[in-house]
């Protein structure tokens, strides 16, 4: 396939007579001004979140802060693999293992620390996790005053740091539970999307 | 502080006032975590409507400095010198995994967290981090405000009853 | 006499040059010749300009460290002939003792930042080059980091005393006449500098007569850590790339180690990749365009075009989790299936995202202060473009219709009609035309994709030595939990060889040169990124014009830090 040859030399737009008279300027203003008093009549919904007494909703799979999962005895499901060290690219969980008294179950961390400065909210350590002991919540708000205050413990990260615990974040999903949260109607999908997009990313 | 009547009390509280709702930031915006900037001072999320939306892109002119991205060593020594160029008082918001500590680049031109060289207030994380966790992490900075500003007043009175023996309530 | 000739077209310009000089590889993905470096510059002319061969585009020079080797450094030169629609790799063994190379800029200009590139990185000095120093890392820097004998982690500090203060010259003067003239720093910590650029320009009066461009306050290590990190764990290095289209770079990457593991992605991850990747190229294009006209002034545009980029980011999170750095792609596939209302939600997007492009267009595609700002600012020649190596919408906009989707499709590209939009003023305002044209554009691809339909299947390949298998198998069966924990802990193997594999960004060709040595972490990755060349220019595109026009040029050539100094 041959190609026409490149031109030698820029050919530049050429000014219209309209354009030159600055005529198009005011079709620009109606633009603004349409914009201004839809807004002013209340005509047009906003598209701002009024953060933080709002939120939007987050979809299923946020990927926020982090939580270590118990099991029924509240013990943490945790049991100390180092999978989910390895799977991190920012080398940001620190593990020590003891041993469990239980055999079944070998291993737990007497120390699980994550670097939340170092973190880069990836969730491969939850896709490593073959025990679902760790996912995300759908709360990515943290501040921290200084840099030990950021290296987050096993009791912190315990404790669900979300703002609403009926709602998680990234966590493994059988392709079962999301047919079965369909047909269950829990969430009327299309309906919401529909509805306002910029407002929710429900999933 | 010393000699603190009603009426610097209440200026102080004016002064104080004043400056935690009305930052102007300074975006020293380097990589991804601008664009979460420039998402938080767009209409969705608003910044302005806490006062902040006046960036000033000259350190004459601002208080906050919102450090966003990484920093590597070549831009270790802008950053300082537009640090020193702020004028009193300033704080630091370290936005981001890489600006507050290097983040996942351990490597060779990579600053591991711009507390190597300038004082942080506030550490926001998250690559990058929404713009709620922004939001929030501004939110604290307004609240660290308020406490430092309480604590250095408690901190004179306390002195002042310890030098004279009287009790002197703020 | 020559050796085997290669299995195009047969090349006579090999029988002017000495017997086993230029030797072809056999068993590469693209045509690939082994050249001494004796005869590098006299080969780079007769292909640039013999009418057979007619390589008129430098896309790409990078090193490669070979320690175990004899000869321990490679040049790797990738070229691309236009006209004939040919590609050619060159490799040129260079010694350790003694690493010197021709430099080929007086061929291909865009061989200018490359090879100062490949002499930061690797320490291969190319003779002739007019301004040999460190580009990416810092003057006070020492070393080469790419070489395998440099630890990653080894930093330099750069004390004040040293940051480089030059004194850009105007051609042809001497020093007397500076004295009239003043020279600023534009940057690096500038609104308009779009993050991390620092300009050096000499002024007289407002008129550039002379500036230096100045990258690298980003370079973030991105080749070193990808040889650091296993195969599957690049990829969030590689978001952060060109990180207002981060998807873009996920595929082009996973497409490049599918190339080498030989599998190829299942049709419902293609059709969902292709979707996405459109959806992430009209976000880089509001930005783009939004900043352009934040930086002349026009700050509402800016609101109306953040706007359907923070909608589309509402689906990225559907799918993906995050909103600005996705990670959505896995070799093989994507990270997730998509979500049940992927279709509902597009079909919403695709609705609402016209109604500001078409308000933006209204405020500023006629008005007269906005083509005052932009008609013949910074204008290029699309064959000096070409010889400077642009690819993309900026060489779109000076006449030369090249696009990786049209001339070597992949993904479903080849299935959509779509139209490449070329206009031939080579300034800002047809570059910023050109951007709102392909945002259209790529409304239409994802239309007729969606009507399509979704293809049913696995949304990842099933082969348990590529992608993790799926959760319920994991926990529940032996086999499934052994090859997990093998994945994680050794990573991908990925067959030594070697591939160079491009896709259409935002910006125009984003091409990875990967080379595998058969482990679980990459050997070399080279991210052949589309500003790089592009911002190369911005020297000579400001010369002679107002500081102004240098703010608006700049936002128009849309150049991304992250991807730039990689």
């Amino acid at each position: 396939m041959t190609r026409a040859p490149h031109p030698a030399a820029p050919r530049p737009y050429r000014y219209t007579l309209a354009e030159r008279l600055y005529l198009p300027l005011l079709a620009g203003m109606m633009v603004t001004l349409k914009h201004f008093v839809q807004n002013l009549l209340g005509r047009r919904k906003s598209y701002t979140i009024d953060y933080p007494e709002g939120r939007r909703r987050y979809s299923h799979r946020y990927r926020g802060h982090h939580i270590l999962t118990q099991r029924p005895d509240g013990s943490l499901r945790c049991v100390a693999c180092f999978l989910c060290a390895t799977a991190c690219p920012a080398e940001c969980i620190h593990i020590e293992a003891a041993e469990h008294p239980d055999v079944n179950i070998e291993k737990y961390p007497v120390v699980y620390d994550i670097d939340m400065l170092r973190c880069v909210f990836c969730g491969y350590c939850v896709d490593a996790c073959p025990e679902e002991a760790i996912i995300m919540s759908n709360n990515h708000d943290m501040a921290y005053f200084s840099r030990e205050q950021s290296i987050v413990t096993k009791e912190e990260l315990t404790r669900p740091y979300t703002y609403d615990p009926s709602r998680l974040g990234y966590r493994p999903e059988y392709p079962e539970e999301q047919a079965r949260k369909l047909a269950a109607g829990v969430v009327d999908l299309v309906g919401e999307a529909r509805s306002h997009p910029a407002q929710s990313s429900a999933s | 502080m010393i000699g603190e009547s009603w009426m610097t009390t209440t200026f102080g509280k004016l002064e104080e006032w004043a400056q935690k709702n009305s930052f102007w930031p300074l975006p020293f915006g380097t990589a991804c975590c601008a664009i979460e900037f420039m998402s938080t001072v767009s209409s969705h999320y608003d910044v302005a409507r806490f006062g902040y939306e006046v960036v000033r892109f000259s350190p004459r002119q601002s208080d906050v400095m919102i450090v966003a991205g990484t920093i590597t060593d070549k831009m270790a020594p802008v950053m300082k010198r537009i640090y020193d160029q702020m004028p009193d008082p300033k704080w630091v918001i370290s936005m981001g995994a890489c600006a507050c500590s290097g983040g996942f680049y351990r490597a060779y031109h990579v600053m591991q967290g711009i507390d190597e060289v300038i004082p942080v207030d506030v550490y926001v994380p998250g690559c990058p981090p929404s713009p709620e966790g922004l939001i929030y992490g501004i939110l604290q900075l307004k609240e660290k405000i308020r406490r430092d500003r309480q604590k250095r007043r408690k901190g004179a009175n306390a002195d002042r009853a310890a030098a004279d023996g009287s009790i002197a309530a703020a | 006499m020559p050796t085997v000739p290669p299995p195009t077209a047969p090349l006579p310009l090999l029988d002017r040059l000495p017997a086993g000089s230029v030797v072809p590889e056999e068993g590469c993905d693209q045509e690939t010749w082994i050249v001494h470096r004796e005869v590098l510059a006299d080969l780079a002319l007769a292909l640039r300009d013999d009418a057979e061969n007619r390589f008129d585009l430098l896309l790409d020079l990078c090193g490669v460290d070979y320690p175990e080797r004899d000869e321990r450094f490679e040049a790797v030169y990738h070229l691309c002939s236009l006209p004939l629609d040919r590609r050619l790799r060159l490799k040129v063994p260079v010694p350790e003792d003694d690493p010197v190379l021709p430099s080929l800029i007086g061929v291909w200009k865009a061989a200018n930042w490359f090879e100062r590139e490949a002499w930061d990185m690797f320490g291969i000095r190319f003779e002739g080059h007019p301004n040999l120093r460190r580009l990416l890392t810092h003057e006070a820097f020492e070393g080469h980091p790419l070489r395998k004998d440099y630890d990653p982690a080894r930093r330099w500090i750069l004390p004040q005393e040293k940051v480089y203060k030059p004194l850009p010259v105007p051609e042809g003067e001497t020093d007397e006449d500076i004295f009239e003239r003043m020279t600023i720093n534009i940057g690096p910590s500038h609104p308009a500098m779009h993050g991390t650029f620092r300009v050096v320009a000499t002024l007289d009066g407002e008129r550039i007569v002379a500036s230096e461009v100045e990258i690298g306050y980003l370079h973030r290590c991105f080749e070193k850590m990808s040889e650091t990190h296993t195969w599957q764990q690049v990829i969030p290095y590689t978001d952060r790339l060109n990180y207002c289209s981060s998807f873009i770079n996920n595929v082009a990457y996973c497409r490049a180690v599918e190339g080498l593991l030989g599998i190829e992605a299942p049709p419902r991850a293609v059709w969902a990749r292709t979707i996405l990747s459109e959806f992430s190229r009209i976000m880089d294009h509001c930005v783009c365009n939004g900043s352009t006209l934040v930086d002349a002034g026009a700050l509402t545009n800016f609101w109306y075009l953040f706007q359907p980029r923070e909608e589309i980011y509402g689906l990225l999170e559907a799918c993906s989790g995050a909103r600005l750095t996705v990670s959505y792609c896995r070799i093989g596939g994507l990270a997730a299936d998509l979500p049940p209302d992927f279709v509902a939600r597009s079909r919403v997007l695709l609705d609402s995202i016209p109604e500001f492009i078409d308000d933006v267009d209204r405020l500023v595609l006629k008005n007269r202060i906005w083509l005052d700002r932009s008609v013949g600012v910074a204008a290029i020649s699309g064959e000096e473009a070409v010889n400077w190596g642009w690819t993309g919408p900026c060489l779109r906009a000076s006449g030369v219709a090249s696009d990786v989707r049209r001339d070597h499709p992949y993904d479903l590209y080849d299935t959509v009609d779509f139209e490449v939009p070329v206009l031939h003023g080579g300034d800002v305002f047809d570059r910023f035309r050109v951007r709102m044209a392909e945002i259209r554009q790529s409304l239409s691809i994802i239309r007729q994709l969606l009507d399509r339909g979704m293809p049913e299947g696995p949304y990842i390949v099933s082969d348990p030595h590529v992608a993790l298998p799926p959760k319920d198998a994991a926990y529940n069966q032996m086999e499934a939990m052994i090859y997990h924990f093998k994945l994680i802990m050794d990573g991908i193997q990925v067959p030594p060889g070697e591939i160079y594999s491009m896709v259409e960004g935002a910006n125009g060709e984003l091409g990875f040169y990967v080379i595998s040595d058969g482990s679980g972490k990459p050997y070399r990755i080279k991210v052949r990124p589309p500003c790089f060349p592009i911002f190369s220019t911005f020297s000579r595109l400001i010369n002679g014009g107002t500081v102004s026009d240098a703010v608006v040029s700049l936002g128009g050539l849309n150049v991304i830090a992250g991807e730039l100094e990689r």
